[in-house]
């Protein structure tokens, strides 16, 4: 579904923010693009989605080259970006003035995500608080059904209960032939969601797994200190220690967080 | 299902209605407000020629420097969406060409200006002139008409097509700067656009004078020494009205590709 080959871009009168960066993402997942500040995570959604234009390299989305914004694949992609900006209309005005570009735009699942999210068909956007209106613009993107779903830190602004409801409705919302890609700093609100984790650093991508392959190969686990045998990496945390160590037969869940940290301190798994 | 990637008249059609949606107020307002001014405006200008001297050709006047400073002013305001990143991303985002967009910033700043303006102008003067008769009877031209003044010709001009042609490609370049003006300009674009064309103007012709002095071209003959193909004043017309057309070709184009590379 997404195929970056060789890309270079950078921003003008700027050190170059990638260089030679390839990727490839298929349907059916839901992958977590994570990296530093400055790392470039939006700047590569925005490549993918054709907001920014590559120096060299190719870019195939939905087998479209981005830059071209042709209708086919605008029909099937939905960029969610951090800020972003409402007309002054009601939900209700604002559906019937988008949704008809999209062709497979689901009304019934848009009411349904608005009822979850508390929001009012009635409400004029512009009014809404900033969580409110990036709940709305959530749901507005899972009901357009796009093949190819870009959120870019889609819960900054979010409180807690609607965290998990948003990780609740994106799981809920989702079929085999859709693919998300999350940009994201805030590692713990995308866990138990995400099953494929991208970390960019210096341009380049450091690390490309999914959670199944990082559980077969490290676990997470807690302890009184860190010396423990075949240790990959660990961290203080209060009351002991977190520790990634090689895997064993017990499966756990990833901690992302511990993960992100120990790659981008150089360590290496698998 | 295949998309068509180039043009799609639903879909401009879509775009007009969704801008329908999002402007329907704002539309409300202006208009009201256009009228109410106009009204305003014509009733002061009739008072200021103690209404016994308003001629059909002063609703004209009135008409010509309204259209031509709201025109500028209205196609400056074209493609809103560039005025900040958030609405450059959801409008570059929007599935639909950039023909289909480019189309639609055209026809709803420039065409429908061109063709609704003198249609308002024409109901409101009317009723603006018969209401005031109605209370001051000495406002005799009170009925206004497009058609009556130009139909009082002494006699029919040489080259009358190229003279329409050329006029009506000067009115354009009016409509088409401000509006290529804003493809290129994020913040500002009307000052940035009147600033960069009164530099060109002014870079031309501080160009002409030097070279004229430099070379001495002061002493050269205009009416012995034809310049390439312009003999006479015929001429001279043509070549403006080809030359306006050109350039206007060339900002439209311009406008056109700085939609189509966009970022965001």
């Amino acid at each position: 579904m997404i195929q970056i080959k060789d890309l270079n871009f950078g921003y003008p009168r700027q050190e170059p923010l990638f260089n030679g960066l390839s990727v490839q993402l298929e349907a059916g997942s839901i992958t977590g693009l994570l990296g530093k500040n400055g790392a470039g995570k939006t700047s590569l959604l925005k490549l993918l989605t054709g907001l920014l234009h590559p120096q060299s390299g190719e870019v195939s989305v939905l087998d479209h080259n981005p830059r071209k914004r042709e209708v086919a694949m605008l029909n099937d992609v939905f960029f969610v970006p951090e800020e972003f900006y409402f007309p002054a209309i009601s939900i209700s005005d604002y559906v019937k003035a988008y949704a008809p570009f999209y062709p497979r735009f689901d009304n019934e699942m848009m009411g349904r995500i608005l009822v979850e999210f508390e929001l009012d068909g009635k409400s004029n956007l512009q009014k809404l608080s900033h969580g409110q209106k990036k709940k709305f613009l959530i749901a507005f993107a899972l009901a357009t059904r796009c093949r190819l779903l870009v959120l870019d830190e889609p819960t900054n602004g979010l409180d807690i209960p609607s965290k998990s409801l948003f990780r609740k409705i994106l799981a809920g919302s989702l079929d085999e032939n859709q693919l998300v890609v999350i940009s994201t700093h805030q590692v713990k609100d995308v866990e138990n969601l995400i099953d494929k984790i991208i970390i960019l650093d210096n341009g380049k991508v450091i690390f490309q797994k999914t959670i199944e392959e990082i559980s077969q190969k490290v676990s997470f686990i807690s302890g009184n200190s860190p010396e423990v045998s075949g240790l990959i990496y660990s961290e203080a945390i209060p009351g002991g220690y977190r520790l990634m160590v090689p895997g064993g037969e017990e499966e756990t869940s990833v901690d992302i967080e511990l993960l992100f940290n120990a790659i981008t301190n150089g360590k290496k798994i698998g | 299902m295949e998309t068509n990637n180039i043009f799609s008249f639903r879909r401009l059609v879509l775009l007009c209605k969704q801008s329908l949606i999002l402007n329907r107020k704002m539309i409300v307002i202006a208009l009201t407000g256009f009228v109410g001014v106009l009204m305003i405006a014509m009733f002061f200008f009739q008072a200021m020629s103690e209404f016994k001297n308003w001629q059909n050709r002063d609703s004209e006047v009135v008409f010509v420097s309204l259209f031509i400073t709201l025109g500028i002013l209205y196609s400056g305001l074209s493609f809103p969406a560039f005025r900040s990143k958030e609405k450059t991303m959801a409008y570059l985002m929007l599935p639909a060409t950039s023909s289909e967009k480019f189309v639609f910033e055209i026809l709803t700043r420039i065409i429908v200006f061109i063709l609704l303006i003198p249609f308002i102008f024409w109901v409101v003067a009317n009723i603006e002139g018969a209401l005031v008769h109605n209370f001051v009877p000495e406002l005799i031209n009170y009925k206004f008409s497009f058609v009556e003044t130009h139909t009082i010709k002494s006699a029919p001009l040489e080259n009358e097509a190229w003279i329409t042609f050329a006029i009506a490609q000067g009115i354009l370049f009016v409509f088409i700067a401000p509006f290529t003006g804003a493809s290129h300009f994020s913040k500002s674009p009307l000052l940035k656009t009147l600033f960069t064309l009164t530099m060109i103007v002014a870079g031309y012709f501080i160009f002409i004078y030097l070279t004229f002095k430099g070379l001495s071209l002061n002493e050269f003959d205009a009416d012995k020494n034809h310049i390439l193909f312009i003999t006479n004043k015929n001429n001279a017309l043509i070549a403006f009205a080809i030359a306006a057309t050109i350039l206007n070709l060339c900002l439209i184009t311009i406008s056109f590709f700085r939609l189509k590379e966009k970022e965001a």
